[in-house]
């Protein structure tokens, strides 16, 4: 009987203690999820945005859940379909690209941010477009990814060239150059993933041009610049310039064992060069060429970035927009914390900071950061639409048709149709 | 008018514990497999992109016929299906019959190497293959080293090869799988039906195709069905070996469900669609195979 005892002394002991646990929990309530995916990079930035709002609010804590991009695309799509939004985290990064799509086709899981009191007018302006959605503003800006041309600069020398030779070129100037290097060291400038249309993209990009009209319909049969891009690219392949590889592992594989002398990118792709520590010096960046004979080309582009999202499931909205608003959406501080991790800020104050003017020593000393803020404020806008993965899955079929021997007009053809047919819902 | 409650008869007693005994695994399965299953069949009625979802009675089942992705994937899967399973299931007869050999040494050795890759997860055995077949992988660097290859050769980059790759991997992976249904089934065979017709003579090969053969029918015909749902339902080689490419050249049907569910526009009307026409495909065949298979009355 005495054993009965002290076990209901325990278990009452237990409920006591569990309920002022819940007590006091229900008094500090600031705290805040977050989901997002890579530990060195926007995971870091959010430990330190946490860092910066501790400074006025102490109580505050953040719980950031590493989730990758494609898992966090699943359990939206699971939890807004079923209807059930309590699995939601408090905020959660969305790529630019799938902003569209999600808000449209879940208008009830995430929070209008236009009234929250966060000064959207201080970010890029091509930026923040991508989370508005009917002139609401859905999402708070994070990263960009300007693209730059990254070269190997000993690779060059054996062929007589500097980095000055590739800055504002065209690809006709810059396959001119490549086949040079090609004969004096035999090896191409650039890599590939074979089936991804990212080159072509960033390619369209650079001359303001998308896969869609204003209206939100395929503009791909016609579409000028899409023919010019297609040439390019088969170009590229055909004169043995860039090389074409499987997945994703063998394409940072070129460049950290140096089987290609250069590669063009977002700016993001710079941390992966710089795990080739032995390589440190030896690169340099520029601006990527631009299309020949089109109007409006340019020599800057944006290959991926994303932005914060407050769902609907968030309970505290208030202090989740006053914690984006003055961290993310107000503290330079912040993003000059951020700036070593590689993430380039699209909040236009943050870019006159003394940080960004310092030199890369990997990059042979150039001030790296004020570059890419320079590129990012030159990049035109583009229009992904809400079935932008779609084209993009059409135009990567197109393109792998034509260097196969496809005919380029008759491949775009099919394309357009293959987006078509997806849109008609 | 109120009746003497009867007692129950022994035989209502028996039933009544048969259907208790049944109830919970009857209501699991039901509530976990066919309410779901009834709910999608619904779903495939509607369309609409993620929430936005409305009637549209068999638009879908229509809409399909113009679907050049679709017609691809299915294609491709009947492609593996004829060509891997028969090729697989004879390979895994072959091994049984040969592993069932009384006077084999290292019996045990050679069931467990055969039947390990199938013990290995899915997706790390596709990215095993994947870098096999790599421009730079050990496949190319062998074949150049024994010169048979001047230059390496993109095996994953060319529609056939990669189809070929695809095939070699699944036989890779299953063959052993299913050899360990016939060698349980072969145990069932006694040695002695062996014995008495090499005594009347009959070679190796005879007794393979007279004795083996007939008596392992429902075991075969078991691993058939098993072989052609399974094909037909092929998701992991696909995404993980090949993402589907080159130019969808390898996409297989659930391959492209997923990707209309969670990469694409959701538009899961349309998606559900697709997997029941997967499920009546799966259906029609384990049918066809049964009439052939199975000659009992």
């Amino acid at each position: 009987m005495k054993f009965r005892k002290v076990l209901s002394g325990i278990l009452a002991a237990t409920m006591v203690l569990g309920m002022t646990c819940m007590s006091t929990s229900a008094e500090e309530e600031e705290k805040l999820t977050v989901w997002c995916w890579d530990p060195a990079f926007n995971m870091n930035a959010m430990y330190e945005a946490e860092k910066v709002y501790q400074q006025d609010h102490p109580n505050f804590k953040l719980d950031v859940v590493e989730t990758p991009w494609e898992d966090v695309q699943t359990l939206l799509t699971t939890a807004a379909s079923s209807g059930d939004l309590s699995t939601l985290p408090d905020i959660l990064l969305m790529q630019d690209n799938a902003f569209q799509k999600n808000v449209i086709s879940y208008p009830d899981a995430f929070t209008d941010l236009t009234d929250s009191g966060i000064d959207f007018s201080q970010f890029a302006e091509a930026k923040t477009a991508y989370s508005v959605v009917d002139g609401k503003n859905y999402g708070v800006p994070f990263d960009n990814g300007t693209v730059v041309g990254a070269y190997r600069t000993d690779v060059l020398e054996q062929a007589g060239l500097t980095i000055d030779d590739f800055t504002d070129i065209t690809w006709s100037e810059y396959i001119e150059l490549g086949k040079k290097v090609l004969d004096a060291t035999g090896t191409p400038l650039l890599s590939m993933q074979a089936g991804e249309s990212d080159l072509i993209m960033m390619m369209l990009q650079s001359a303001g041009a998308s896969l869609f009209d204003e209206e939100g319909n395929p503009a791909m049969v016609g579409n000028d610049v899409l023919t010019s891009v297609m040439g390019t690219y088969q170009e590229l392949v055909t004169s043995g310039v860039m090389i074409e590889v499987n997945n994703w592992d063998e394409y940072i594989q070129t460049m950290n064992a140096g089987t290609v002398a250069g590669t063009i990118n977002g700016c993001w792709i710079m941390a992966s060069i710089q795990t080739a520590e032995d390589q440190s010096g030896k690169w340099a960046l520029t601006n990527m060429p631009s299309l020949d004979g089109i109007d409006g080309a340019t020599n800057y582009s944006n290959n991926g970035g994303s932005s914060w999202a407050v769902t609907s499931n968030c309970q505290n909205v208030e202090l989740a927009t006053d914690f984006l608003g003055s961290t993310f959406g107000g503290s330079v501080e912040l993003y000059e914390n951020i700036l070593p991790s590689g993430a380039l800020a699209t909040y236009l104050p943050a870019g006159e900071s003394d940080a960004y003017a310092e030199p890369s020593e990997f990059f042979g000393g150039d001030a790296v950061s004020a570059k890419l803020t320079e590129f990012a404020g030159q990049t035109p806008s583009n229009n992904t639409g809400v079935y932008y993965y779609e084209a993009r899955d059409a135009v990567a079929t197109a393109i792998a048709n034509v260097i196969a021997g496809g005919d380029i007009e008759s491949e775009i053809q099919t394309a357009e149709d293959t987006v078509k047919f997806a849109m008609g819902i | 008018m109120s009746q003497p409650r009867k007692k129950m008869s022994l035989s209502k007693k028996h039933s009544l514990s048969g259907w208790v005994f049944l109830a919970p695994a009857t209501i699991l399965i039901a509530v976990m497999s066919f309410l779901p299953m009834v709910r999608a069949l619904l779903l495939s009625f509607k369309t609409g992109i993620g929430a936005n979802m409305k009637w549209a009675g068999i638009y879908n089942y229509t809409r399909m016929f113009q679907d050049k992705i679709f017609k691809t994937a299915l294609v491709n899967n009947f492609l593996y299906l004829i060509i891997q399973v028969p090729v697989m299931l004879v390979l895994a007869l072959i091994l049984a019959s040969m592993l069932n050999n009384k006077d084999l040494r290292l019996k045990g050795l050679f069931r467990t190497a055969i039947f390990l890759p199938c013990a290995t997860s899915l997706v790390s055995y596709a990215i095993i293959f994947r870098s096999l077949f790599a421009v730079d992988g050990f496949v190319n660097n062998a074949l150049i080293h024994l010169g048979i290859l001047k230059s390496a050769y993109n095996f994953l980059g060319h529609p056939t090869s990669a189809r070929i790759i695809i095939i070699i991997a699944l036989i890779w992976r299953w063959t052993g799988y299913n050899m360990v249904f016939y060698l349980a089934g072969l145990q069932n065979i006694d040695y002695s039906v062996y014995e008495a017709a090499r005594i009347d003579g009959a070679s190796p090969m005879q007794s393979f195709f007279r004795i083996t053969i007939p008596l392992l029918k429902p075991t075969i015909l078991l691993t058939t069905i098993m072989s052609t749902n399974g094909t037909l339902q092929l998701f992991d080689e696909s995404v993980n070996l090949t993402s589907g490419g080159p130019a969808n050249a390898t996409i297989t049907m659930s391959h492209y469900i997923y990707n209309m569910s969670f990469q694409n526009v959701p538009n899961f009307g349309y998606a559900a669609a697709l997997s029941y026409v997967i499920l009546i495909l799966v259906a029609i065949l384990a049918f066809f195979q049964m009439k052939v298979g199975d000659k009992r009355e």
